[in-house]
């Protein structure tokens, strides 16, 4: 039998959306779905079909398509930049003194959630601290491969002649007192033994972004605590995830079946987001080409300009007026990813560690298994 | 072995540790066992520490395997970290094979994702800079 | 690292009982001060086990206890 067409693969890869419900969402490229159709896996096939299309690319944000691809392994990766990306972050808050007006726990978890970056290659070197507990000794005593040390230590006074500027009726914090701000910038890293050589200067331990305000204070109240920041994955806490999202849509689809022209065309491109729809004006070409156009020359005519930036909203599909004139779906194998990192590590790199993790997991599973065959 | 949920405790290996000197297989054994009444054609495996992650990425690969007849994955209990897999295969094929197959495919599919995502990138980025 | 250790020197027992009916003649020379903070004037109040609880400054009679100085662990969860 032949293979199918192009237009047939299209089809079967375009998911309907209708005003109340979805259709053909199941993926059927598997083998036994279409009769005398061979959908065995084939690397050579995969390898021609899927594309990877960059449409932003900074440090801190990556949007990208990826095509040909199935949703199981997508969402793999995609749960894998949630949760199993390790990352460095506080773990233990050892208070000696908090006079401020925050509660010990509350500030303890503040500091926990601050993103934390230091040198890459220092944070990869840096081994799993597991803590000890009544039958297991864990990890330890901790040590510089394991836990890093910092400490915050301030406290808030009054500038000089801030009293009586503040008698004088001024009210200004600014102006009246020091410390009265404390921000992430003040968290000071102890590097101890290797972390030296690890951490060098200008890719130290500190935090991602300095102006995370993590606590209020007024004269008198001080705060005296040192933490241990240890590495940690998504799964265990939601601190330890390197994305702040990392999510995908499928590419939306907006098919005009019959021409949408006049007044009508401009109705339906305030349907959709800015430059989804564009207008064109009929020309005696497609006057020609299409007798549903007689005597409509020169009047505008709806054209699907860029169907990424639909949001699928079905506004269209509300109006009497576009019954049966437009279709909308998504393709299901064109994934638009966004992955936004907190900084620790950039986003590309994120996007290539979990496909690597994707691998080390099967890896786990067929040492496993081959130790079970023998 | 009868299908009793031993409780044991998963040392985390570091996956992204460039050296391979901490992984042990023997560690990996444990990750993995077969629930009883398992024949060479149809068996359930019982995956330690895994999830909807790798379980649905294993189901579609095997799926993609014409000699299996049936593939699915459930989480038994979601405070469990334990992830159950069967497989039945038609013509006496092995399970066995079947699931080495689908682990070695998806690693392939994995190698050829980072390389396109790389090269990918690297194009962008030298566009952009034009 | 050691600074899980707690100081044994700074354990306050903070025995203040009495108030009103306490007699001077009953305050115990050798126990231990403790510091309290006014609650009007803020001023630091040292008392001994017996002393009558009041304000050294203004004569409020409403003594907060001070902080602890023992280190206290927190999980940043």
């Amino acid at each position: 039998m032949a293979p199918p067409s192009a237009e047939e693969l299209t089809r079967r890869k375009k998911l309907e959306v209708s005003p109340e419900i979805v259709s053909n969402q199941a993926s059927t490229d598997l083998p036994g779905h279409w009769p005398g159709e061979n959908h065995e896996w084939d690397l050579d096939y995969f390898k021609d079909n899927f594309n990877v299309q960059f449409h932003t690319h900074s440090p801190h944000d990556a949007t990208f398509s990826l095509t040909g691809i199935d949703t199981s392994v997508s969402n793999a990766f995609r749960r894998i930049l949630l949760a199993e990306i390790p990352t460095l972050a506080i773990e233990d808050v050892f208070i000696y003194n908090n006079t401020s007006i925050i509660q010990d726990e509350v500030l303890a978890h503040r500091l926990g959630l601050v993103p934390l970056a230091g040198s890459r290659d220092g944070l990869r070197w840096l081994k799993w601290y597991k803590k000890p507990s009544d039958d297991d000794e864990g990890s330890g005593t901790p040590s510089d491969y394991n836990t890093i040390i910092l400490r915050l230590e301030v406290e808030c006074k009054w500038q000089e002649g801030g009293l009586a500027r503040a008698v004088a009726g001024e009210t200004d914090p600014d102006k009246l007192y020091i410390n009265h701000n404390i921000y992430a910038r003040d968290l000071v890293w102890h590097p101890l033994g290797k972390q030296h050589d690890m951490f060098p200067a200008g890719q130290e331990i500190r935090p991602c972004n300095p102006d995370i305000l993590l606590v209020k204070m007024r004269p008198g109240q001080k705060i005296m605590l040192s933490m241990h920041a240890v590495k940690g994955i998504g799964q265990d806490h939601a601190k330890f995830s390197p994305v702040a999202t990392a999510s995908y849509r499928l590419l939306p689809t907006i098919d005009i079946l019959k021409p949408i022209t006049s007044a009508d065309a401009k109705k339906f491109a305030r349907c959709f987001p800015r430059g989804v729809i564009r207008l064109d004006t009929v020309s005696a070409e497609d006057v020609a080409n299409d007798p549903q156009l007689e005597g409509q020359e020169g009047e505008p005519k709806a054209v699907v300009d860029d169907p990424m930036k639909d949001t699928v909203s079905r506004e269209c599909l509300r109006h009497p007026e576009f019954k049966d004139k437009v279709k909308l779906g998504r393709v299901r194998d064109h994934f638009i990813f966004k992955v936004e990192s907190t900084g620790q590590w950039e986003s590309d790199e994120l996007f290539l560690e979990s496909v690597k993790l994707l691998k080390v997991k099967c890896q786990r599973i067929k040492r496993g298994l081959d130790e079970m065959i023998r | 072995m009868n299908g009793t949920t031993e409780e044991k405790a998963v040392p985390i290996v570091d996956p992204t540790s460039a050296t391979e000197e901490e992984i042990d297989p023997s560690i990996d054994r444990d990750r993995i066992r077969v629930l009883s009444g398992a024949t060479d054609t149809a068996a359930s495996f019982q995956i330690d520490g895994e999830d909807h992650t790798l379980g649905n990425a294993l189901r579609y690969i095997i799926h993609k395997n014409p000699d299996v007849e049936f593939c699915g994955y459930s989480i038994p209990h979601p405070s469990e970290t334990k992830m159950n897999l069967r497989i039945q295969t038609y013509d006496g094929v092995s399970v066995y094979d079947v699931l080495d197959k689908g682990l070695q495919d998806l690693m392939a599919m994995c190698d050829v994702v980072e390389e396109k995502f790389t090269t990918s990138r690297d194009e962008f980025v030298n566009r952009m800079q034009e | 690292m050691s600074q899980q250790q707690p100081n044994p020197q700074t354990y306050t027992t903070g025995y203040t009982t009495g108030g009103a009916t306490t007699d001077t003649a009953t305050i115990d020379a050798n126990a231990r001060t403790v510091h309290y903070k006014c609650g009007d004037c803020d001023q630091d109040v040292p008392l001994k086990r017996g002393e009558p609880i009041r304000c050294r400054n203004c004569g409020h009679r409403v003594l907060y206890k001070q902080r602890t100085n023992r280190m206290v662990q927190f999980e940043a969860r």
